[in-house]
């Protein structure tokens, strides 16, 4: 277990490094804070893409989930993302980029100027990230301590203290650079298994028909209602357009079209990791270890089994670095929506460059403490609401997002209530307030639609001048944003 | 406002793409996705597994044939 630590030790001094050189030029400056200076290539914002995204769930529990609840649930649980990024590439990612600001809400604060915007949109980032975050720390912790034998708390707190100073400190520079380290490492690792299972075996065609064999579950459904699939489906595919750290990734593209290449790459790079996980490493774990009682073990026996110590040590970093590099981008967002959605306007009147900075920074550890805080004797009700919370994002941000860019009709008031409605209905669906016989997501998206036709039909036209400024960010008449 | 001329024009490629990608992802959860199996799994996995290489690529291709337009 030596080498494993020494491993991670090196690789969590690594992203400190990363944070405090990136700092020299981060921390006075907003533009190089949030969005890295607007200059990221293609190739990079790819690989930060794909680690954003990747989270713990997409090392060990897509694995987990394939070996307990069959293939066909786990395609379906992480196709909607996949399918979510190309949407955003044609919806959102070009118009974004060229109304070149910070956040999601920002945009939507333009789009449909409203107090109730400004302050509802990055209280739902907050409650959704908050949750989604501490459910990332925890499988930090779980990881460590089976993986290295260290203490559950205190892998928290140690994990804790690395993502936050280096987030803190680094803004989206150093979470940029840490994520393409820690995207590249993770693919190295899962994508190399693969490939070395492959290889002995043949085909993954030949694994898998070899597998449901022996275990004809794993190409079933198992007890999974198809409801519920669609339902996930449709979360992940409509959040992935306006779930901000992603549409941060936009704003620090150098261009609209590096936006769209990267986010379209990045989910290939995304889909070749997962189906080679699944198709490759579940078949063999299933045929090696039929009985796993934690399903979530699959990738760790398999590694184990198969491979030297040097290369578990690889792999225990890159799960870590699997949760890491989506807490990260999590925690900036969330920073951001303190910072920069709720308190910027008032604090970029009467605040100093240098107390900006240190409210970015202090932001930043708050979510981090409080997020640590709740981690450490986790709210059960809480853990499991992250998909849930990504949920209520999409239902109050989708149809605002997609209308206010596409529809001349979209205006304020359809704006504001097909937020409110959006949101509202999914909660109240979710609580099991009122009862549907659909998917929440569902029934939400749906009454935030009818809400924004209403408004939009009901109330007054936008003005010349908006439409003229979103004609704008669609590329037609003069360039650039308002 | 003139009928059809309430919405940004999208290009045509993006237009395609786009329906395409609906239509595939409505189709793989038809009744008969789940009832057909190919190679020891259900079509329905083979169709999400095809959906996940296929909404990128077919992007990908969109974009690059398409003119930049910034």
């Amino acid at each position: 277990m030596l080498v494993e630590q020494i491993l991670v030790l090196l690789y969590l001094a690594a992203c400190i490094g990363i944070g405090v050189y990136a700092s020299r030029k981060v921390l006075t400056s907003r533009d190089e804070y949030w969005v890295a200076g607007r200059r990221i290539g293609t190739a990079v914002n790819t690989m930060a893409i794909m680690a954003s995204l990747a989270s713990g769930g997409s090392i060990i529990g897509v694995m987990g989930y394939a070996y307990s609840q069959g293939i066909p649930a786990t395609f379906a649980l992480f196709a909607g993302a996949v399918v979510g990024f190309p949407l955003a590439s044609i919806l959102v990612a070009r118009q974004l980029r060229n109304f070149g600001r910070y956040t999601i809400t920002d945009f939507l604060a333009f789009r449909f100027p409203s107090p109730v915007v400004r302050v509802l949109v990055p209280i739902l980032i907050v409650l959704a990230f908050t949750a989604y975050i501490i459910a990332q720390l925890k499988a930090a912790g779980i990881t460590a301590n089976a993986l290295l034998g260290i203490p559950y708390d205190t892998a928290l707190v140690v994990a804790t203290l690395v993502f936050v100073t280096y987030v803190s400190i680094g803004g989206m520079i150093a979470i940029t650079w840490t994520d393409v380290v820690q995207g590249v490492l993770m693919l190295l690792v899962v994508v190399g298994t693969a490939l070395a299972v492959i290889w002995r075996a043949g085909s993954p065609f030949a694994l898998v028909a070899q597998a449901t064999e022996v275990a004809p579950e794993l190409g079933g459904l198992a007890n999974q209602e198809i409801g519920s699939a669609v339902g996930y489906f449709i979360i992940w595919a409509t959040a992935i357009p306006v779930i901000p750290h992603i549409v941060m990734r936009v704003f620090t593209a150098r261009d609209g079209r590096s936006a769209q290449l990267s986010l379209n790459l990045a989910m290939l790079v995304y889909s070749v990791m997962i189906l080679a996980a699944v198709l490759a490493i579940v078949p063999l774990g299933k045929l090696a270890f039929p009985d796993l009682v934690d399903a979530d073990r699959v990738f760790l026996r398999v590694i184990q089994s198969e491979f030297p110590a040097v290369v578990r040590g690889i792999a225990v970093a890159a799960v870590l670095a699997a949760v890491m590099s989506t807490t990260d981008a999590l925690l900036l967002a969330c920073s951001s929506a303190i910072a920069h959605d709720l308190l910027g306007d008032i604090l970029r009147q009467r605040a100093s460059d240098k107390t900006l900075a240190a409210i970015r920074v202090a932001s930043a550890w708050l979510v981090g403490i409080l997020a640590l805080y709740w981690a450490l004797s986790p709210p059960e009700l809480l853990t499991r609401f992250y998909t849930a919370g990504i949920g209520l994002l999409s239902a109050g941000l989708f149809v605002p997002t997609i209308a206010g860019l596409w529809w001349k009709r979209a205006n304020r008031a359809g704006g504001v209530a097909s937020l409110v409605a959006g949101a509202g209905t999914y909660v109240l669906s979710l609580s099991g307030g009122v009862e549907f016989g659909l998917p929440p997501i569902v029934v939400s998206l749906s009454a935030s639609a009818l809400a924004m036709a209403a408004g939009g039909l009901l109330g007054a036209p936008e003005t010349a001048e908006m439409q003229k400024q979103i004609a704008a960010l669609h590329g037609e008449g003069p360039s650039g944003g308002p | 406002m003139a009928r059809g001329k309430n919405f940004f024009p999208m290009q045509r490629g993006e237009k395609i793409a786009l329906s395409v990608l609906i239509v595939f992802a409505a189709a793989s959860f038809l009744p008969i996705a789940r009832s057909v199996e190919v190679a020891g799994m259900l079509l329905f996995g083979w169709l999400m597994a095809a959906l996940m290489l296929l909404s990128p690529i077919l992007t990908l291709w969109v974009f690059w044939r398409g003119r930049p337009r910034n």
